[in-house]
């Protein structure tokens, strides 16, 4: 009897992990709804097309070495909008003073933004600029001299000839890495007002680059950081955030058209290429859970059907 | 012992004429570019004064160096989280003249004036300061800021007859112990082990400008057009053939020196955190930098991969001579804690004068004694002992029982061979050293000034791999 009711409660855990897995997976589900607009995206910050922005919490990264952070939280609103070839950022965040790169400005640190995407949708990559294993694709703005496209991570995991492949120097000289020129697709609107930065981010949906991420399909996921150039912010010091969901909005007749147009492979990536970059990603996805959680299940029920035979 | 060899440079105060030959072409080769229009890799100074960047040497305003935290070495700027670099302000605003005026200017009764304009944005612009501002009449008032001078030398600085000035030329210090090295996250800054130069990696480099804002010396700037760091690459392609630095190689006084030394790697650290500037000193010179002529020094030399013709030229080292055996050079501002590996030799001013009635002073000898030389004693000693006097005198008298030694050669004067004698024993120094010296202070050539072994890139270990890194172009 005992055995039992121990058996049940098995399946029960089993049952709960198996849910659990279900919800970790409905959770990734997109929290901010990428609209979607017909046409031409919206270049005005102040434009009715932009959907109601949602605010992203951003805290100051821990760093010990040579100089501790000293930002405070603050929060970044976005809201975005696509139109089944491109997508664009409204990124809007609070900032006291305007602090713009200038001629001859040698104390001068500009405000700036980041967007962090996984290059793979496999799993969701290391907060902190990616690993080895799994890069990132960040697009890093910069007040007073725009917007670039970098890939942080791969950096360490390819060799020579891979990276000349991918057009990056033979030997990485950094974790974070500018793309090729081919791949500096991003462009930027940006406005100061208010005390507020407002700034456009518009890049191609699809990937043109084995590195860069693709956002073509129906989600993706997307971290954010701000530096605040007046108090002396560069690098690591910074406010990030952590992975936001987004969705993407698509109108019935568009869905079909807009699928197979990003998927097109980018100009100029060779085979070769290709292969190296599915490799550096290691597939654990989340929905593992649930099948771990089935698997506990039907290992309990059998174990239960041999006491049961005893 | 770790030992390693790096080309270190002595520059011979006593014969710089502030010429300037040494800036004008480095700039030429190195920064004359957009971005690098402020920067004066090598730069000149007339002392005592503010210096360029202004007042580099207060560290309680740019927080550069190491101070001692708790017995261990910790960057200033660590310590006083100051993340702010210096401003065009101090430094100078770059400027050139509108010269383009005087030629397009329509006849009318006044001359056409070319006037000032920014070297940055080409705009009208007034100069108000520059990279040498004191040493123009312009900037006199700027003299006392000079933060070597302590109180009673500006009292006696005011009093015009004590007077005193001299040039000090300044380039990265290629430290051992380099600040700037240690305050970039990016790993941009290295120093190389085969010849101890101090390079900021272009392609690593964000422009984060920690290392300006830890560098002591104000020896590396930000360049904002590229919006990378740089700094003297103490010509690195001339060095690695063989030849001098630009800098060296133009030095109308011939005032400067090239040469190996040897120096124990593990003990840096240990002798960087002395808590007393003046033992510091003492002992870098004493225990980091090595004796070549010492077997043991030899072997772990060897043993450490450095190649026969190094050692060979670190015992020929003109730089060796002088900061080691003679002790008569010295790093500049030892208290930064960074083991500078560019040495001074302390300059014998001129002497007091030689009107007695009408100025007073005190002439006792046509050669004067130590203590009646124009430049306060302590003020070098501020500069380049850690306040230690008895190091700087020593040397001064070393330089003057030189020069006594050798007019006693020349001139026929009764008493004067005697005096050389007792000259050179007060010295310490031999009739040998004191020829040696003479050679390499007064008639040294090109050879004598520059021994350079030639650089095999022996710790390139694939260079088609580490291309544009390391290797090859």
């Amino acid at each position: 009897m005992r055995s039992a009711i121990i058996h049940l409660g098995i399946i029960a855990a089993a049952l709960l992990l198996a849910l659990t897995g279900v919800l970790v997976v409905t959770a990734q589900e997109a929290a901010v709804v990428v609209k979607f607009v017909n046409g031409t995206l919206p270049t005005d910050p102040a434009s009715p097309a932009w959907p109601k922005p949602v605010d992203v919490p951003l805290t100051s990264q821990t760093l010990v070495y040579p100089l501790p952070a000293a930002t405070e939280s603050r929060t970044a609103s976005v809201s975005a909008v696509h139109n089944g070839t491109h997508i664009a950022f409204l990124l809007v965040w609070s900032d006291a003073t305007k602090d713009v790169v200038t001629l001859g400005g040698l104390d001068v640190f500009p405000d700036a933004v980041a967007v962090q995407f996984p290059v793979s949708r496999a799993q969701l990559p290391y907060i902190c600029m990616g690993t080895v294993d799994n890069p990132v694709n960040i697009i890093y703005w910069k007040a007073g001299l725009g917007a670039e496209n970098l890939v942080a991570g791969a950096g360490y995991g390819l060799n020579p000839q891979q990276r000349e492949a991918l057009g990056l120097q033979a030997t990485p000289t950094s974790p974070v890495e500018l793309l090729p020129a081919s791949a500096q697709v991003v462009t930027d609107i940006a406005v100061y007002k208010d005390g507020k930065w407002y700034v456009i981010i518009i890049r191609p949906l699809g990937s043109v680059h084995p590195l860069m991420a693709s956002l073509a399909g129906k989600s993706f996921n997307a971290a954010f950081a701000t530096w605040d150039g007046s108090k002396g912010e560069r690098g690591g010091l910074k406010a990030t955030s952590g992975w936001v969901a987004f969705q993407l909005e698509m109108p019935v007749a568009v869905q079909t058209a807009s699928a197979t147009q990003t998927t097109t492979p980018a100009p100029g990536a060779t085979q070769a290429v290709t292969i190296t970059t599915t490799k550096l990603v290691e597939a654990t996805p989340t929905w593992a859970w649930v099948v771990i959680g089935v698997l506990i299940a039907v290992i309990a029920l059998l174990a239960g059907l041999a006491l049961r035979k005893k | 012992m770790n030992v390693r060899a790096q080309i270190a440079m002595v520059m011979n105060l006593d014969k710089c004429i502030g010429c300037h030959t040494c800036s004008v072409t480095c700039k030429n080769v190195w920064t004359n570019r957009a971005g690098a229009e402020y920067m004066w890799w090598n730069n000149v100074e007339t002392r005592p004064g503010p210096g360029y960047p202004r007042q580099w040497e207060n560290q309680n305003r740019y927080n550069g160096g190491w101070a001692l935290d708790g017995g261990r070495l910790k960057l200033k700027i660590e310590i006083a989280k100051n993340y702010k670099p210096p401003s065009m302000e101090d430094y100078y605003h770059p400027w050139t003249y509108d010269y383009e005026v005087l030629f397009s200017e329509k006849q009318s009764d006044q001359q056409p004036v070319a006037r000032p304009i920014s070297l940055i944005d080409g705009e009208a612009m007034d100069v108000t300061y520059g990279p040498n501002w004191n040493d123009d009449l312009a900037g006199a008032d700027l003299i006392l800021e000079d933060p070597s001078l302590d109180s009673l030398q500006k009292e006696i600085y005011q009093q015009f007859r004590d007077v005193f000035m001299m040039y000090l030329p300044r380039i990265c210090n290629h430290c051992l112990n380099p600040s700037c090295l240690a305050a970039c996250p990016r790993k941009a800054i290295y120093k190389r082990e085969e010849d101890g130069v101090v390079l900021v990696d272009q392609n690593r480099c964000r422009g984060y400008r920690h290392c300006v804002a830890a560098c002591p010396y104000k020896k590396v700037y930000y360049n904002w057009k590229t919006g990378k760091s740089e700094k003297c690459v103490f010509c690195y392609p001339i060095i690695e053939a063989g030849q001098p630095t630009v800098c060296s190689l133009t030095c109308v006084g011939k005032i400067r020196y090239l040469g190996v030394l040897l120096y124990d790697a593990d003990k840096v650290l240990d002798i960087a955190a002395t808590p007393d500037p003046a033992q510091l000193v003492r002992r870098f010179i004493d225990e980091v930098l090595l004796d070549p002529f010492d077997n043991a020094v030899v072997k772990a030399a060897k043993d450490n991969g450095i190649p026969d013709d190094w050692v060979d030229a670190a015992r020929r080292s003109p730089v060796y001579k002088m900061v080691k055996k003679w002790k008569v050079a010295f790093p500049l501002h030892p208290e930064f804690r960074t083991l500078p590996m560019v040495f001074y030799v302390p300059p014998l001013s001129p002497v007091v004068t030689t009107f007695e009635k009408a100025y007073g002073a005190k002439i006792t000898d046509i050669m004067p004694k130590v203590s009646e030389l124009r430049i306060p004693i302590k003020y070098l000693a501020n500069m380049f002992t850690g306040g230690d006097t008895m190091f700087i005198e020593q040397a001064l008298k070393k330089l003057l029982a030189v020069r006594i030694y050798e007019r006693a050669k020349n001139v026929a004067e009764p008493g004067l061979a005697d005096k050389a004698k007792v000259a050179l024993a007060e010295a310490g120094l031999t009739e040998a050293d004191a020829e040696e010296m003479y050679r390499l202070f007064a008639i040294a050539r090109y050879e004598d000034r520059f021994v350079i072994p030639t650089n095999p890139k022996r710790y390139a270990a694939n260079p088609y791999i580490e291309r544009g890194v390391a290797g090859l172009p």
